[in-house]
């Protein structure tokens, strides 16, 4: 496993996606309750930690970035390509907590060439981090057309219920809603759908052939194809991974990292997203969770400085500061203390000699 | 040799019979058989390790990736909605989720409802569908002594047989849904060791349907 540091991670983050061709986007860290309270179910947490302004209006510190990148976005043709960093406040169970995210967004005139790019960054993203990544993808448009026997909330059930690859629960709801036999294998063997990118087109073909609109499950296909030849097995085409079909409208995918347990990267079409906000076009992006990458971070380094000085109590702040100045003019990170703190760690250990030289 | 599944199983009676199934599946461990001090259990032969874990505390471990797979009852999984896959119902621990009450109770609409239960959650989400205005009291045990003594009206709470409601003069008004046993499963743990867990869950699969 290749061990980043903190600020090695965030530079090649912001690397990538320069290189990449996405511009930095900047916002504050608030924004007007409003944008968030009419759209609870596109946020992870429904809990908005909120405060009123100077003026009276009701602000939000932000839970996502998504939601006002899209409100901000004025382009009347084209597409435009962003990338954020920026720290988002959410619910973590037991009180707010600053999250470190970073993503991109593909807004306007996305076309399937944008689509794969932003799958094909999500993938590359996660190698940045780690060679043993998993991408995964599925599309609720065509999962959504696929249950269309059932009704809205029966529909949401299952759906939820593929997330959790739940198939016994899923064939019973399917049987108490008089489903025909043939619709629900056609079902039960999407739910069941977990293989590599490359496989996916045969696979989906047989399962959904003549069954949903042709264009779309062909336009995924393709998809697969191009992801599996360029990432292998580490892309797969798996139906659990799902999302509100209220916004997510096409692809949906989530990122996985061998030793952290949950997934650390996720995006999606939300073209429904940008309807909504009375946005023109399509919209497709993805956010990486640096909270969760822990794990897999290493700490700037075994010492806390690479060399300590200690200087006796008689010692001359002229020769302190010309010591301090030598050692750092090595490269070395240099603490200056008059004694030896049992708390910190150091590379290398100096004390400054009554002739203001230097003992190692 | 292929990575070792971490595997919670809950303490108790339900917990032994769910290693019961494990072992007659395949993943015998016999260092859990005669534990002494050791808290964790491996068959690296058998590619597995257990560990005992409260029954409700099993999905945070699954949820939190310390264990890979764990078997936890659908009544945890419906109160606390862990991020975990739900790959089968092992068909153990089969209970359900009820509203009780004294013989005598008689609904009435006029007032709140005090409910009091351990699953604050299901019980809310039950009274939300119908509108009803409750009060939920949350209990950790001893759920029964709430409406005798006259602490809440009904409760929200598991009944295997009814034994102890009959003991305590308490009698089922509604069931709210089916439980038992599911195997859970950590999602991104399933990425990256999904041919080891599928092929424990398709042993536990043939033993549950070889004891049909």
């Amino acid at each position: 496993m290749s061990l980043l540091s903190q600020p090695e991670l965030r530079a090649a983050l912001r690397g990538f996606f320069e290189s990449s061709g996405y511009r930095r986007y900047k916002m504050s860290k608030f924004e007007e309750y409003d944008l968030y309270a009419g759209n609870k179910n596109f946020l992870m947490s429904e809990k908005v930690l909120t405060f009123t302004d100077t003026d009276g209006k009701l602000l939000a510190l932000k839970p996502d970035v998504t939601l006002s990148i899209i409100k901000n976005f004025r382009q009347t043709e084209g597409v435009e390509k962003l990338y954020y960093h920026e720290s988002v406040y959410r619910d973590g169970g037991h009180g707010f907590r600053e999250i470190e995210q970073a993503g991109v967004e593909c807004l306007g005139d996305v076309d399937e060439y944008a689509v794969c790019e932003v799958l094909s960054m999500a993938a590359q993203t996660l190698g940045l981090i780690g060679p043993r990544y998993e991408l995964d993808i599925s599309h609720l448009g065509i999962l959504s057309e696929a249950l269309s026997p059932l009704d809205d909330p029966e529909k949401a059930r299952v759906i939820e219920l593929f997330g959790g690859k739940n198939f016994g629960e899923i064939e019973n709801i399917l049987e108490q809603n008089g489903v025909s036999e043939d619709v629900k294998a056609r079902i039960l063997q999407l739910s069941r759908l977990d293989c590599p990118a490359a496989e996916a087109p045969k696979q989906l073909q047989d399962i959904l052939g003549g069954y949903v609109s042709w264009e779309r499950l062909q336009l995924f296909c393709d998809t697969c194809e191009i992801l599996g030849r360029k990432f292998g097995s580490k892309v797969r085409v798996d139906f659990s991974t799902v999302g509100d079909i209220s916004y997510y409208s096409g692809i949906i995918f989530r990122g996985y990292l061998s030793g952290v347990p949950q997934s650390v990267l996720s995006g999606g079409q939300y073209d429904q997203l940008m309807t909504k906000l009375q946005k023109r076009g399509r919209a497709i992006g993805f956010a990486m969770y640096l909270d969760l990458l822990e794990p897999l971070i290493i700490s700037s380094g075994e010492f806390d400085f690479d060399a300590l000085l200690v200087y006796p109590e008689e010692a001359k702040p002229a020769d302190i500061l010309s010591a301090a100045e030598k050692l750092r003019s090595r490269g070395l990170k240099v603490s200056v203390m008059p004694y030896e703190p049992a708390d910190m760690r150091f590379g290398e250990i100096y004390r400054l000699g009554k002739d203001g030289d230097l003992i190692g | 040799m292929a990575e070792t599944v971490n595997i919670a199983l809950p303490k108790g009676r339900l917990g032994e019979k769910v290693y019961e199934m494990f072992a007659s599946a395949g993943y015998r461990c016999p260092e859990l058989e005669n534990p002494g001090r050791k808290l964790t259990f491996e068959n690296r032969e058998a590619g597995v390790r257990y560990f005992w874990v409260k029954p409700s505390d099993v999905a945070i471990y699954v949820e939190k990736g310390v264990a890979d797979i764990g078997v936890a009852g659908k009544d945890i999984l419906l109160e606390y909605r862990p991020d975990v896959y739900e790959l089968l119902d092992v068909g153990l621990g089969k209970c359900r989720m009820c509203v009780a009450a004294p013989k005598s109770f008689k609904d009435d609409y006029r007032k709140t409802l005090r409910v009091a239960t351990k699953f604050t959650s299901t019980a809310k989400e039950h009274y939300a569908k119908t509108g009803r205005e409750i009060e939920i009291i949350k209990l950790n045990g001893s759920i029964e002594l709430a409406p005798i003594l006259g602490l809440s009206d009904v409760i929200v709470d598991i009944v295997e047989t009814g034994a102890t409601l009959k003991q305590n003069d308490l009698t089922v008004v509604d069931t709210l849904f089916d439980i038992s046993a599911r195997l859970i499963a950590n999602k991104a743990g399933y990425r990256f060791k999904s041919e080891k867990i599928n092929e424990i869950k398709k042993n536990l699969e043939t033993v549950k349907e070889n004891r049909k």
